[in-house]
């Protein structure tokens, strides 16, 4: 989240799109009615089906899964067409003024510079601005000049008509622009809208694509940076905000510095060279500070090993020679490249998509280590129903694992509030933290390097690793947290926050973005309950919040050039010419507002509605692509998916097509079971609530195939057939598509073999095929047909 | 009517079941067995038992206005009501009030299911068979009459299930400020919902579990008028008369105990 779950109370406009808010995150309707009831806040909901969101809603809007941006470019168009924009912000914090390459095209859904044997857009190297002789890109601010962004965008979505966004999404045109109508109020520097999104955005061939087109549009309203604004992520678990900022991910180190790639960062210097440059005075561009993170997160890891001779170590560190986002490591599993693997918290032949090839996968494996509170789906893989037991070779090891209230640590909520938590109870048993076993595990593993030597011992023998506290036995999260936060190596003083980081190996930090949330005192473990001077419900003193316990990132946004509140009744910042007042200014505290440009991790410093650079791999704007199973036919380009996203030559006979599979299938999750069900489905109370895997139909299509409430049905396609117990709802509807009416079968995924409450899991059925930028798999739409069971 | 009651906001309610689920941990009630859902939509079980005092209810979806479908769902336990009809039958006076609230004290109770029986809001209920309790020691004793007692067994300053309300559809206070509040939220959302009504004011002498209701009170299976009215008191005093007779011939049985009260109500007519 830009901003954070109290700061929807200051909205005016809730828009909830891929999301089940009410379902998965119960606690934000707190605000959300809270906004309604005491604002008069308008909440839209657009989902496939009527949710209990929507139940709760002023507007709802139906449609079809995977259509999403013809939806938002549709928005985009009525705005752009009715010029229902902030113009002032729009000039001045976008760079809808910019003039861009003039060879860069848009033509039939490719932009220019694809290689379409590669299935892939190269160098991008016409996704540029006009420079003038110092470098810095020529502006328009007029908006006139026909190669600005803001003109190049109206007329890339001049063809999202609401006419087209009704053939394509099923969403009626009158529902439609009522919802363009809502959205667009708030292009009034006094009214604000707030988006609240989740997995039905990312999870999607155009997921990146989807998020971009939700800050475009925040971008063009003014909403971003502003009290009841930005874009706000909901977060799947209660800490996959700090997982994702420590680099749970296989693109990045912590704190979103990029992974090492052989290619692009062979060394040291190269990958310094990468860090992003400008020449714009008006830009912070923060980025420029990466080499000082990078170094101080080397000497956290190597410490003493580290030095400016040896460039900290940098060689040390492991560089990818291909992404391995999940679908790819699974297939790599298959192939045998893998012997072994840790499981963590994960639970892949309920989570992962195209889960039946998951298991194959992993009987693959000489050896695998599971580290969970009890037998979980995937620790079981080699007893699920279908295999055969003697033919599987792999060894499992179940680490018994102390649950969330068995340990201390900190967690990250969605509005990036690190919030530290006590034990509550000791573990049962022999059951370990995980911060125990896997310190455990590489102290014995580096006895076993000084024993036994190794191909590359160093990294591991000289590794900074000392997470003990004297006199005790267990590893100290306290320990962690500090080096996360960062200290000076020569006389271990704790930094006070990420601007005293040095690139010279005078400082370690584990993870800059994190630092200045341990300077001393566990600023984490704050529960101070009294708000800020702006009163808009920040309360600072209540745990501590990514970056520098800023509230509001992009709050350089919230004020005009002269630094006044864009609305004083919810200011966020406020500058009164010589110092910052409220938040935590973004981009340090010296620069006044006509100085510096806003959006200061971007190295122009403005917001980009067209998507400048090496940033993106599927175009600087967005367009709209079928999913990749799809049961119409793509009315805007000749393109079928997205065009930048992989393919991989060993699923492709797995995907479907409408004459095979007729209908719309798509996943999701109820508040009852929490993710693939490992922690739920052994619990009574929730068993009782959420018993069997269902799924849910429309009238319509329970009539046409003969299924009753209740009864058991079968959902099929090639890569799996699954059982499950029908749900037959009103509110499920079939949608009209190209003037042909679609169907839809909704499945929680919750479920397995495993656990107290089985059932088959959803994502038997889920496709190998993901995100172009991401890979991020396509859970959300996809094709699959359904009968009654016998 | 003073004392402390439960507001219950339907507009505001959004089926997490919290309420249900904190109520079976407070009070160490076990899960019940159930296959793919009780009730329509989600609800599960189907209604309240013996071990289940709380429970929220998932209407079927209406679409009579397609372009505003409305789906209520609502949280529904012991309305405890002032006049309360389990109260004035129960032949062991097992049922009483405590801090205002209509608990059931299961020392006393005979699982005659007199209570059972004079319910319109079908709330108490008796248990079939002993079960154990879930995260306690102990068993739950079968032949008894269970329900919602607000916390009176086992205190706590606000009850778990309000207090673990994500929404505030669920919220705990003085009834007479959960009264104002219920009748100004129904004032805000008449324009949406025109029958929109707040239910337990009047029936049985006024309830303390109060509800915001989207519709009238029909719809949700919720009885007003004389249909609402507590048994007459000379009638309850007869029915446990007759009952006091007939009981000697049910040898301790409970299952007799529930002929020989259905036999009690009916020859008081």
């Amino acid at each position: 989240m830009t901003n954070h779950w109290i700061d929807i109370k200051n909205s005016d406009v809730i828009f909830i799109i891929g999301s089940n808010a009410a379902e998965n995150h119960p606690a934000s309707f707190r605000w959300i009615l809270d906004a309604m009831q005491n604002r008069g806040a308008k909440l839209i909901v657009v989902d496939p089906r009527f949710t209990k969101s929507a139940s709760m809603a002023s507007l709802y809007a139906p449609l079809r899964p995977g259509t999403d941006l013809a939806f938002l470019g549709g928005i985009m168009n009525y705005a752009l067409q009715k010029d229902l924009i902030q113009k002032e912000y729009v000039v001045e914090y976008t760079n809808a003024a910019y003039l861009v390459n003039p060879a860069f095209k848009f033509n039939d859904g490719l932009f220019s510079g694809y290689d379409a044997g590669k299935r892939s857009y190269g160098d991008r190297a016409t996704w540029t601005y006009q420079v003038d002789d110092k470098k810095v890109p020529r502006q328009d601010k007029s908006l006139k000049d026909p190669q600005c962004v803001y003109q190049l965008m109206k007329k890339h979505y001049s063809r999202y008509t609401p006419e087209m966004v009704e053939r394509v999404t099923g969403c009626p045109k009158e529902t439609f622009l009522k919802v363009a109508e809502i959205y667009t109020s708030t292009h009034k520097p006094n009214r604000v809208a707030t988006i609240m999104y989740a997995m039905g955005i990312t999870q999607h061939t155009v997921g990146t694509q989807n998020v971009r087109a939700l800050a475009m549009l925040q971008l063009l309203m003014g909403n971003m940076g502003v009290a009841g604004g930005g874009i706000n992520a909901l977060r799947g678990e209660s800490n996959v905000q700090g997982s994702t900022d420590h680099a749970l991910l296989f693109h990045i180190l912590p704190g979103y510095l990029p992974a090492p790639d052989v290619k692009s960062h062979p060394t040291f210097e190269a990958y310094n060279n990468t860090a992003p440059k400008t020449e714009d005075p008006m830009s912070i561009n923060w980025w420029s500070h990466r080499p000082k993170y990078l170094v101080s997160q080397l000497k956290a890891f190597y410490g003493d090993a580290a030095t400016k001779e040896n460039n900290f170590c940098y060689d040390w560190l492991p560089k990818k020679s291909k992404g391995v986002p999940f679908i790819v490591l699974f297939e790599d599993m298959l192939k045998g490249v893998m012997k072994g693997a840790f499981f963590m918290g994960t639970n892949p032949i309920v989570g992962g998509p195209n889960a039946n090839r998951n298991a194959l996968a992993m009987e693959k494996l000489d050896w695998l280590v599971a580290a969970d509170l009890w037998e979980t789906d995937s620790s079981i893989f080699w007893k699920r129903p279908g295999a055969n037991p003697t033919q599987i070779k792999t060894e499992v090891f179940l680490l018994p694992a102390a649950a969330s209230m068995e340990k201390e640590g900190s967690v990250s909520n969605s509005g990036r509030w690190a919030q530290w938590r006590y034990k509550a109870v000791n573990p049962p048993g022999v059951a370990k933290t995980d911060l125990d076993i896997m310190d455990l595990l590489f102290r014995e593993l580096r006895e076993l390097y000084k024993k036994e030597g190794g191909k590359f011992p160093d990294p591991i023998l000289k590794a900074n690793w000392n997470y003990i506290e004297h006199g005790e036995h267990e590893a100290s999260p306290h320990l962690v947290a500090k080096e996360i936060n960062g200290y000076t190596w020569a006389d271990k003083k704790q930094v006070k926050n990420f601007v005293d980081l040095k690139d010279d190996g005078s400082t370690a930090c584990g993870n800059w973005l994190y630092s200045g949330s341990y300077p001393g005192k566990n600023l984490m473990a704050r529960r101070g309950t009294k708000d800020a001077s702006n009163k808009i419900g920040m309360f600072p003193e209540w745990s501590w919040c990514w970056p520098l316990n800023r509230r509001i990132i992009y709050n350089r946004a919230a004020v005009n050039r002269k630094g006044e509140p864009w609305d004083d009744t919810r200011w966020v910042v406020k500058w009164t010419g010589s110092k910052w007042k409220g938040d935590i200014v973004d981009g340090g505290p010296t620069a006044g507002p006509e100085a510096k440009n806003p959006f200061i991790m971007n190295n122009e410093g403005v917001g980009r509605l067209f998507g400048a650079g090496k940033v993106l791999t599927d175009g600087p704007f967005t367009e709209h692509y079928e999913p990749m199973e799809s049961p119409t036919t793509n009315l805007f380009n000749s393109q079928k998916v997205n065009p930048a996203s992989a393919i991989l030559n060993e699923v492709a006979g797995q995907f479907g097509n409408a004459g095979q599979y007729p209908y719309i299938a798509t996943s999701y999750r109820v508040v009852e079971h929490w993710q693939a069900g490992a922690m739920t489905r052994n619990l009574p109370w929730l068993n009782e609530l959420v018993p069997d895997m269902f799924c849910e139909i429309s009238t319509s299509l329970a009539a046409a195939k003969g299924i009753k409430n209740g009864d058991r049905v079968r959902i099929y396609n090639a890569r799996g057939n699954i059982r499950a117990y029908a749900l037959v709802t009103e509110r499920m509807q079939p949608l009209m598509v190209n003037g042909k009416p679609v169907e839809m079968i909704g499945m929680i995924w919750h479920f397995g073999p495993g656990c107290a409450a089985t059932g088959d899991a959803c994502n038997q059925l889920t496709p190998s095929i993901g995100d172009a930028n991401t890979m991020i798999p396509e859970f959300k739409a996809f094709l699959a047909d359904i009968r009654k069971e016998a | 009517m003073s004392g402390k009651a439960f507001l219950v906001d339907t507009t505001k309610c959004s089926g997490c079941r919290a309420c249900q689920v904190s109520c079976k941990q407070w009070n160490n009630l076990p899960g019940e067995k159930t296959t793919f859902f009780g009730g329509p939509e989600y609800t599960n079980p189907a209604e309240l038992s013996a071990i289940t005092f709380n429970h929220v209810k998932f209407f079927p979806v209406d679409r009579s206005n397609p372009e505003k479908p409305v789906w209520t769902i609502m949280h529904k336990k012991c309305y405890h009501c002032e006049e309360a009809n389990c109260m004035r039958v129960c032949p062991q006076h097992a049922i009483s009030r405590v801090e205002g609230w209509v608990v059931i004290d299961q020392s006393l109770c005979i699982g005659c299911g007199a209570c059972v029986n004079e319910c319109v809001y079908n709330v108490p209920h008796i248990l079939d068979e002993d079960v154990k309790r879930y995260g306690a020691e102990g068993i739950i004793k079968k032949d008894k009459s269970y329900k919602c007692h607000a916390c009176m067994e086992n205190p706590r300053e606000v009850p778990l299930c309000a207090r673990h309300c994500p929404t505030g559809a669920l919220t705990y206070g003085e009834r007479a400020a959960l009264v104002k509040r219920g009748l100004a939220r129904v004032k805000e959302i008449s324009a949406e919902y025109p029958h929109a009504n707040l239910y337990g004011l009047e029936e049985f002498g006024g309830l303390r579990t109060l509800t915001v209701l989207k519709d009238r009170p029909e719809k949700y299976g919720l009885p007003v008028g004389e249909k609402a009215k507590a048994i007459d008191l000379a009638k309850a005093e007869a029915i446990r008369d007759t009952y006091a007779f007939l009981s000697i011939f049910t040898f301790g049985l409970p299952s007799l105990k529930r002929v020989a009260y259905r036999i009690s109500k009916s020859m008081v007519g």
